[in-house]
């Protein structure tokens, strides 16, 4: 079980990791090209930073109920 | 050691484990009472320096910065009729902040209980809900679910989309819940097998090398937070802002 | 502004009341009632307790109204009233300099005034001073015109004066010469004519 959940997990970083760096990406790329628009910038990105990281979160806490 | 190193983190552990370290209601009222010490201590010591024309008390001017910038966050994103969801932005931000502060230094935290987060969710959606009926009425506020404009048979569509747009609204209950429960409660995590890696060598390792991390996860969070709210709140009032616009010019002409 | 402040309908006191109310009933809740799905969910890893959650929703509803008449209204009234004085201190300041350039733009208004009348007035006086000094030429021309006519008449006179005064000089000389040549026994009177005759044609001559 540990195994199953360890790889699932990392898995999921994986992921959520490729996600937030393209999202810094583009929102370090706005911001350069435009560096009057960085407060807008700035909370989108959050936004969606928030919403990369719940998948990783809800991954954590839905892989105990599927593998039994 | 080992079998920490094997079984994960203790969120994968037995449910006695867990049992063990959530504390009971008790507990959690204790830390809550923790938490609003600290603020209210900050704050009435805060409330002295108001009559000051210009704010030299540190505290004060630092609360004055984190008025602006939560007027600055709530009128950018909902608009000019944002400013009254202030206070209440306000209170959530501070809970919020200090009770990661408290998390940093002690082992439980408010913010680090799900049902205490569960419970800020549930007090901001259900208020967006009611600042939606109160801005677009019941029906407006149902419509608001169903999508765009169907004719026909594809009012099943619409039916549709008001399912998945009710499950959506429940989804912000469990997002904005379980985002900052797996934060802050994964940093402890965090520190915790990292000071089991430095257990050989004596040395917490966790908590030297993630008390910055979670310092930036601490004020993020709180952003997050109060910036979601205020997004769903601007989505449900969004269709009211061009009355509320007109009257407010027309009042301030 | 203040109207728009107040953040939801319910009063003060009807929040303590639910908060208070929900705060009791969620820790009933959390100590004595427990319900299968949620000891599923925490057997699984979520320890999740909609008692403690109630309880919270319970103090959230005590504490916005707490926190908002202890704090956030004095610090939003502080902030306010100081953005008003600023904002009176700003409209002072601009309304000292509309002053001060109205003041300026007066003064410059009045030294130009004073500049352009001035400047009349010594144009004035230089066509006056102009004007009498063509007036004072113009007479002294006509009084030395005059001197000049009165003396060459004067001098006319004078010459024909002194002609005649000559001329009978000339003849009583004459006379008394030829008187003194010819003897005693001369008609005088018809040599006098003679003499005279002559002396005409002399005259002519001359």
């Amino acid at each position: 079980m540990g195994t199953g959940l360890g790889l699932g997990v990392g898995i999921a970083a994986l992921g959520v990791g490729i996600g937030l760096g393209l999202i810094g990406n583009g929102a370090l790329q706005g911001m350069a090209r435009q560096p009057e628009a960085i407060g807008k910038l700035q909370t989108a990105m959050l936004i969606a930073l928030a919403f990369v990281e719940l998948v990783f979160l809800l991954t954590v806490f839905v892989a105990p109920f599927l593998i039994k | 050691m080992d079998a920490f190193l094997i079984n994960g983190p203790s969120i994968f552990a037995s449910a006695d484990a867990m049992s063990a370290k959530e504390p009971s209601i008790w507990g959690l009222g204790a830390y809550i009472a923790f938490v609003l010490v600290i603020l209210l201590v900050l704050m009435s010591y805060a409330k002295k320096g108001l009559s000051v024309r210009v704010f030299k008390n540190p505290v004060t001017s630092l609360f004055e910065q984190l008025y602006l910038f939560i007027e600055n966050m709530c009128v950018s994103s909902i608009g000019q009729h944002g400013r009254k969801y202030i206070p209440m932005m306000m209170v959530f931000w501070l809970m919020i902040f200090v009770g990661n502060i408290v998390a940093l230094l002690f082992p439980f935290a408010p913010t680090a209980d799900l049902s205490f987060n569960l419970g800020m969710a549930l007090i901001a959606v259900c208020y967006v809900q009611y600042e939606g009926v109160r801005a677009n009425g019941l029906l407006g506020h149902l419509k608001h679910f169903t999508g765009p404009k169907l004719s026909g048979a594809m009012v099943a569509i619409s039916g549709l989309i008001f399912t998945i747009e009710i499950i959506s609204e429940l989804m912000k209950n469990v997002s904005l819940s379980l985002r900052l429960y797996g934060n802050i409660h994964g940093g402890h995590l965090a520190v915790e097998a990292m000071n089991q890696l430095g257990n050989k060598i004596y040395v917490p390792l966790g908590v030297l090398v993630l008390l910055l991390i979670k310092l930036l996860t601490c004020l993020v969070q709180a952003l997050i937070f109060t910036m979601l709210t205020c997004v769903y709140l601007s989505l449900v009032t969004h269709h009211s802002e061009d009355h509320a616009e007109e009257g407010h010019t027309a009042t301030a002409h | 502004m203040s109207n728009s402040q107040k953040s939801s309908g319910a009063p003060p006191a009807l929040l303590y009341v639910a908060g208070l109310v929900l705060m009791v009933g969620g820790t009933y809740a959390s100590l004595n009632l427990k319900i299968e799905a949620i000891e599923k969910l925490n057997e699984q890893g979520l320890p999740l307790d909609l008692g403690k959650t109630v309880a919270v929703i319970g103090v959230f509803l005590i504490l916005f109204p707490a926190i908002k008449s202890f704090f956030l209204n004095p610090l939003t009234e502080a902030i306010e009233t100081r953005n008003h004085q600023l904002e009176d201190t700003f409209s002072e300041a601009e309304n000292l300099r509309a002053e001060m350039h109205k003041l300026r733009t007066d003064y410059e208004a009045r030294l130009a005034e004073t500049e352009a009348e001035a400047r009349f007035q010594i144009q004035n006086q230089i066509k006056e001073a102009q004007n009498l000094r063509q007036q004072l030429m113009t007479e002294a021309a006509e009084r030395a015109d005059a001197l000049v006519r009165q003396a060459q008449m004067e001098i006319e006179q004078e010459k024909t004066q002194a002609i005649a005064t000559i001329r009978t000089h000339v003849v009583d000389l004459t006379l008394a010469a030829a008187e003194k040549v010819i003897g005693e026994n001369m008609d005088t009177d018809k040599n006098r004519r003679l003499i005279a005759e002559f002396m005409d044609t002399v005259e002519v001559a001359s």
